[in-house]
């Protein structure tokens, strides 16, 4: 080992309070690489099947890649756990400088298992690893949590922070980590699992070293990645726009997710797009470590009740849920709404899912004891509700704060009809019914209804090729193959760890130079994609041993029943003999029988068995 | 040569330049080993990258005992004559000298071709001639 690798992980059980260094072996790196793999890896040996994700024996892990913390552009970590939202295999990105400081503290990830007796947190600084009370620091929310840790330790020292906020201490079912500075693993409830574990926060300082095998040729792969990286018009978007940038596409496409997913356009897209943004909020431009293009905006919010409050870029996935899903149109309140989730430890995107739900509810009259704040467009209902449901204080917050299939569950009334998930995790801010491919990539997703597994719209709507082939908007024949191909190739890049973004500029060939370098391993661009498709298939067994089977590779039932009344594919709809077909072809292009488990032979091939 | 000059109002905090000095001076790499540091102040609206200012009142040449640091266009550390007593380290105002391995570093501007201006890609750094 040694190169690209730090060479051991580092296993913390916090019922027992041990620490241990375990060596990363390489016959594990070679067949899972990193992040990603590795975690499913884990999950799949460690955690025995049904086992609660609350429970001690599920595993908490934070991980890096072999790329992490060099100069190859744009690489974060991931999360890796259970999911209490969707009791399915969980991993969850985040960029900002908490998993590179993982690495030049001497580890390749962390992994806690256990559960400690009163609120702790943990102090790793290189080999010197510390579980210390933390009891001072609950209730805190995520911002002032890691600054109160930067000053508890010390002069000198910049610790790098992940944390959880009330919302995690509370179990809410999609709380978040917040990573150092104000990046997410924002999905599927990974904040609970460490607040189940009484774990308030992780420290970490780190002063050794990252190699690489071959210098010369590893600065070479850099200086093309950087250069591909200039050269694609995508990243000068995202580096010009960011991320709400895709706010006038999707509005112009009919994909915004509006007042709970009932329409595709949203009458106040341009109030909350990225040149509203740019306008009233934005100062500067601020990166994730090790990212030359600075997707991301730091901002103030200067006029109305929220003036003075510092807010990060409200990106689109979360411009659209919690403004365009919930019917709001003013900036500032979005932006407001945004930053409260962030502070009080809430996924934003499940958060605005779940409040649609509700809000639509409410307008049906089957919320009895309702109030006349709850509604569409009302910011003031909707940060009570938040705080409701971060602090679990009434009795709608805590029913909320179980997410939007838990909570249509014991709401009932048929409102699991307009309760918008797949697998229990809420789905993006990417209305699927006019873009068929992207409903197939929400059902086969493998944490749930999630676009960062596989993301076809950009080829069935933004016209681009996949190997020179052009796809038709709404077919449904064919997509099956461009979401495979997809998947594999993604989780392969999750495994290194890669930005999603970036990866819209840096080609598989320079990823996979840029590994090569680093490690020394001759691994090609197709070796990337079946090294994700390996990944792919255990996390369908792990899926798949927790209960997964055909039916719940399925849409929500208002993409598979209500045609979408706005945009250019208004009057579509994927019903469920679509989806049947699309599922088919992808079981058959998986190597899976018809109920989507991986055939023995599939397995084989890809040294599962 | 001339000094590094910074800009905050366009750094990013990407910490790139960090990652290319300590690889152009270790061989991997290690921020914190790197001839200079990135303050971010709390609220993260700014960025202030701190370089070798190259001092003219320079407290690391007066207090080095053995005679190491010289300045010869830009302040140097003769590693033959340091013995790594670090005072120098310790005395710098903006704390970008680093004791590795029994010798003290500090930023003497890559023969004329500053790593850190190279890999930056917000414009936040850049080589001013005086």
């Amino acid at each position: 080992m040694g190169y690209g690798y730090m060479g051991q992980l580092l296993w913390i059980d916090l019922s027992s309070g041990t620490v241990e260094k375990e060596e990363l072996k390489e016959t594990l790196t070679d067949k899972f690489l990193g992040g990603k793999g590795l975690g499913a890896k884990l999950l799949w040996d460690q955690v025995p099947p049904g086992t609660d994700p609350y429970d001690e024996n599920n595993l908490l892990m934070f991980l890096s890649g072999p790329l992490t913390g060099t100069l190859a552009p744009s690489m974060r970590g991931c999360v890796v756990t259970k999911s209490p939202l969707t009791g399915i295999f969980a991993d969850s990105y985040f960029g900002g400088s908490l998993a590179p400081e993982i690495k030049y503290a001497g580890y390749d990830g962390i992994v806690i298992k256990g559960k400690a007796p009163e609120p702790v947190y943990l102090l790793v600084e290189g080999e010197r690893v510390e579980i210390r009370p933390a009891k001072h620091l609950w209730g805190l929310d995520t911002f002032k949590t890691s600054w109160t840790l930067k000053q508890e330790i010390g002069e000198g020292k910049d610790p790098k922070i992940a944390c959880i906020g009330p919302a995690g201490e509370n179990l809410v079912r999609f709380a978040l980590i917040s990573c150092e500075y104000n990046r997410h693993a924002g999905r599927c409830g990974c904040g609970a699992v460490m607040g189940s574990k009484n774990l308030k926060a992780i420290a970490v300082i780190g002063e050794r070293g990252v190699q690489v095998k071959d210098k010369a040729a590893f600065i070479e792969a850099v200086n093309r990645a950087r250069h591909e990286l200039r050269e694609s018009p995508y990243i000068e978007a995202f580096r010009i726009d960011g991320t709400p940038g895709s706010i006038p596409f999707a509005d112009a496409e009919g994909l915004l997710p509006v007042f709970n997913y009932r329409q595709g356009t949203f009458h106040g897209s341009r109030k909350i797009d990225n040149e509203a943004q740019r306008e009233r909020l934005w100062l500067k431009d601020t990166a994730c470590f090790s990212c030359p293009v600075a997707c991301s905006k730091v901002g103030v919010i200067r006029r109305g009740k929220h003036r003075g409050t510092i807010v990060d870029v409200v990106e689109y996935e979360s411009a659209a849920l919690m403004g365009a899903n919930l019917g709001l149109d003013n900036l500032e309140e979005v932006a407001y709404l945004v930053y409260l989730c962030d502070a009080l430890g809430l996924d934003s995107m499940s958060t605005g899912g779940v409040l649609g739900y509700f809000l639509e509810t409410v307008e049906r009259g089957l919320i009895p004891a309702s109030s006349s704040q709850w509604g569409f467009g009302k910011p003031e209902g909707i940060e009570e509700l938040i705080k409701q449901i971060a602090y679990r204080s009434s009795e709608i917050g805590n029913i909320l704060a179980e997410g939007v299939k838990r909570a249509a569950g014991a709401i009932g009334q048929g409102s699991e009809k307009w309760a918008v998930h797949v697998k229990g995790l809420e789905t993006p801010a990417w209305g699927p019914r006019g873009a068929p491919g992207m409903g197939l990539a929400y059902m086969t997703g493998d944490r749930g209804g999630c676009h960062q597994r596989a993301f076809p719209i950009l080829y069935e709507v933004g016209g681009e090729r996949w190997r020179g082939r052009k796809f038709s908007r709404l077919e449904i024949e064919g997509k099956a193959e461009l979401v495979v191909y997809l998947q594999n190739y993604l989780a392969g890049l999750d495994t290194l760890v890669k930005c999603d973004f970036a990866a819209y500029g840096i080609t598989a060939d320079t990823y996979a130079s840029l590994v090569r370098a680093a490690t020394g391993k001759d691994i090609t661009a197709a070796d990337l994609e079946l090294i994700g498709e390996r990944i792919w298939n255990l996390t369908r067994l792990f899926n798949c041993r927790e209960g997964i089977e055909r039916d719940q590779d399925s849409l929500p039932a208002r993409f598979q029943e209500e045609p979408l009344p706005d945009g250019p594919a208004a009057g579509h709809f994927i019903s469920p003999s679509d989806c049947d077909k699309m599922l088919d072809e992808y079981y058959q292009l998986r190597g899976w029988d018809a109920r989507g488990r991986p055939f023995a032979s599939t397995l084989e091939r890809l040294g599962l068995s | 040569m001339g000094r590094l000059r910074a800009k905050p109002d366009k750094c990013t905090g990407c910490n790139l330049c960090l990652l290319a000095c300590s690889f152009n001076f270790t061989g991997e790499f290690t921020p914190h080993l790197a001839l200079m540091r990135v303050e971010r102040r709390r609220d993260g609206l700014l960025f202030q990258p701190i370089t070798c200012e190259q001092c003219e009142n320079a407290f690391c040449l007066k207090v080095c005992p053995s005679k190491a640091i010289s300045r010869e266009e830009i302040l140097k550390i003769d590693a033959n004559n340091c013995t790594g007593c670090g005072l120098c380290a310790e005395y710098c105002p903006w704390k970008v000298i680093i004791l590795r391995e029994g010798t003290a570093y500090k930023c003497e501007l890559c023969q004329g071709q500053p790593e850190c201006v190279k890999v930056c890609p917000a414009g936040a750094l850049e080589l001013e001639v005086v």
